[in-house]
């Protein structure tokens, strides 16, 4: 691992935990605003690829354990993680992981060919919210002793903005490549 | 970003090592959910209240973090006795709260450092067989510490310019400009973090303080 | 202290930027001004091998900066334009320590070497700051701090005025005058470098110009301003 590259792990940790303490935005049509944070394991396994992806949510959970109020709202701590959102919160790691993995082999954001876009917000949905909700519905489940099915279905209500997430995660990626179009190693 | 979590205090559980805390923590949690009792449950989160009162820390502080965990507390007893019953509901919520409130009482009482250090003990077997790195662990750390106040800086400098025009910014044109940021800084300051001699040799001088390492910058 | 460049060639992404370098660089102050684009940067950056050549070698005192980089890097202190990219750690203590950890100065004897780093240049009182309430010349002149810290031999400064007002600038031409070590500065601040012994001329990856200030300097504005 070369040093650009803990850095640029450090750095998306860090978006992601700004993204967080950034207040919450309205997008057209949804009458609730949309929490940016869960852009970051999207935009962190697009940009940086499964390894470096992965490593930087890691980074960022540890945050979360140490203390450090990078959660949105200013939250964190052990408590959150053991609580019930805390599945989605270590979700976020394997999530990375497979939105790059997915994003390699489906296609880059960076292009502007329908497909490769396509390809990307597969990842990210794939990686983002399928990955991410395979391990936070289940200890959501365990921790309110739920039940899988109420637990997942609980979480349909996020659904939605989740998809918006994927489309904006998308955008993003495309704008970073044309803004900045140099590959990233 | 404010300042950490943690609550300076002298109490018993801030003089207890963070690894105890923590290895205490993982037992707990583990056992409270062996127990289906409500009762025991119950009495388990009274306790865990009692901790978080150990700690010294004040009631205004608590607020904020708990505030969102007594909703979904709520919710989820509200929830479970319309499925399953009462007996579980009160046994689940009881669980969460006793769940939450210590991790809570180990963040409040555990300083970041000494949560690092411990970190830094438990990887010393992977470190050396070269699968883990604390050194790098602890410059990543401190990197984000670094640049989360600057890009929160730069995220309101942005929300600013549009306001400034009427607009309001959306989340494409708010993220891409910080991400152009990190890209393009990340080379900068690799090169700066290399200029500075990292890494560090990884033979034992560099364990043992200045040493050979001196000689000759007399 | 002197560094040896011996036909020194540097290609980055396909492009020649430096061509058939030949220096002996052991003057105590030493200028390189170029226009943008000119190689001025690489050529400072191949002082202390965060460029390697790719023909021929760099040599500080005898280490090949190849093969030897770690010991070249404790030699060669380089200041960066941007102290925003140069500053890693959250606290101004902390970031000035970190070099001292890397050459092997245990917790303690860096944390007090980086306080009496930060009083001999007066900013003590800033230890326990975060850095990113600094101003923009308090952060340069941090910068500045955590690479002398490290007592190397030589230091080299990329451009380290250009993003600073008059009041800093004038701080850090004071600060490298100051310094009882060798300096090399990359600059576009020509006055910075008119008192220096030697002033290099960088244009198209060649040594156009190396001379005392005065007829370098004349040779870059009469051809290149």
């Amino acid at each position: 691992m070369t040093t650009r590259d803990l850095v640029l792990v450090a750095l998306f940790a860090a978006l992601t935990a700004a993204l967080g303490l950034v207040p919450p935005i309205t997008v057209g049509f949804l009458p609730v605003p949309i929490t940016l944070q869960s852009l970051g394991p999207m935009l962190a396994g697009l940009m940086l690829g499964p390894r470096r992806g992965g490593l930087a949510l890691a980074l960022f959970v540890l945050l979360v354990a140490l203390g450090l109020p990078v959660l949105a709202g200013g939250r964190g701590g052990f408590g959150v993680l053991l609580g019930p959102t805390g599945g989605f919160i270590v979700g976020w790691v394997v999530g990375a992981i497979v939105v790059g993995a997915l994003a390699a082999r489906l296609g880059r954001a960076g292009a502007r060919r329908a497909p490769d876009l396509a390809g990307a917000a597969l990842a990210c949905v794939v990686g983002g919210i399928g990955a991410v909700y395979a391990l936070g519905v289940p200890w959501l489940a365990m921790v309110t002793g739920m039940g899988l099915g109420p637990a997942a279905a609980s979480m349909v209500v996020f659904l939605p903005g989740d998809a918006i997430k994927v489309v904006v995660a998308v955008m993003v990626a495309r704008g970073v490549q044309r803004a900045y179009p140099i590959a990233l190693r | 970003m404010s300042p950490s979590l943690y609550v300076p205090g002298d109490g018993p559980l801030h003089r207890l090592p963070a690894g105890a805390k923590l290895a205490a923590l993982a037992g707990l949690g583990i056992a409270l959910f062996l127990v289906s009792s409500p009762i025991v449950l119950g009495a388990a989160a009274l306790a865990a209240a009692g901790v978080v009162a150990a700690t010294g820390v004040r009631l205004a502080r608590m607020r904020g973090a708990l505030a969102g965990i007594a909703i979904v507390v709520a919710i989820v007893v509200a929830a479970n006795a319309w499925l399953v019953g009462w007996r579980e509901a009160a046994a689940s919520g009881a669980r969460i709260v006793a769940l939450v409130l210590l991790g809570y009482a180990l963040t409040l009482t555990t300083r970041m450092s000494d949560l690092l250090a411990t970190l830094e003990r438990l990887l010393a077997p992977l470190e050396r067989i070269g699968l883990a790195d604390a050194g790098k662990v602890a410059l990543a750390v401190a990197l984000v510490l670094r640049f989360v106040p600057e890009l929160m800086k730069q995220a309101d400098d942005i929300r600013e310019a549009r306001a400034a025009r009427g607009l309001r910014v959306g989340p494409v044109a708010l993220v891409v400009p910080m991400i152009v940021r990190v890209l393009r800084s990340a080379d900068a300051i690799a090169e700066a973090i290399d200029a500075r001699a990292y890494p560090p040799a990884e033979t034992d001088s560099s364990r043992h303080g200045p040493g050979s390492a001196d000689h000759d910058n007399a | 202290m002197s560094i040896v460049l011996n036909h020194v060639s540097v290609t980055l992404q396909e492009r020649p930027v430096l061509r058939g370098i030949d220096l002996v660089l052991g003057e105590r102050r030493i200028g390189i001004v170029g226009l943008n684009g000119s190689g001025k940067s690489t050529l400072a950056r191949l002082l202390n091998g965060l460029v390697l050549p790719d023909e021929g070698t760099v040599r500080v005192e005898g280490l090949d900066t190849r093969a030897e980089t770690r010991a070249v890097r404790r030699a060669v202190g380089f200041v960066f334009q941007n102290p925003e990219n140069q500053i890693v750690f959250p606290i101004v203590g902390e970031d000035v320590a970190f070099g001292l950890r890397n050459i092997g100065f245990s917790k303690r004897d860096a944390q007090a070497r980086a306080l009496a780093a930060l009083a001999e240049h007066g900013l003590d009182g800033l230890a326990d700051r975060p850095a990113h309430t600094l101003s923009g010349g308090e952060k340069q002149m941090l910068a500045l701090v955590s690479v002398l810290v490290m007592e190397p031999r030589i230091v080299v400064l990329d451009e380290p005025t250009t993003a600073l007002d008059l009041r800093n600038r004038n701080r850090i031409r004071d600060a490298i005058a100051g310094l009882a070590q060798t300096a090399i500065v990359v600059t576009h601040d020509l006055e910075l470098v008119s008192g220096f012994e030697r002033v290099l001329v960088v244009d198209e990856g060649r040594i156009v110009a190396d001379d005392a200030p005065e007829p370098a300097l004349r040779w870059y504005r009469e051809n290149r301003a």
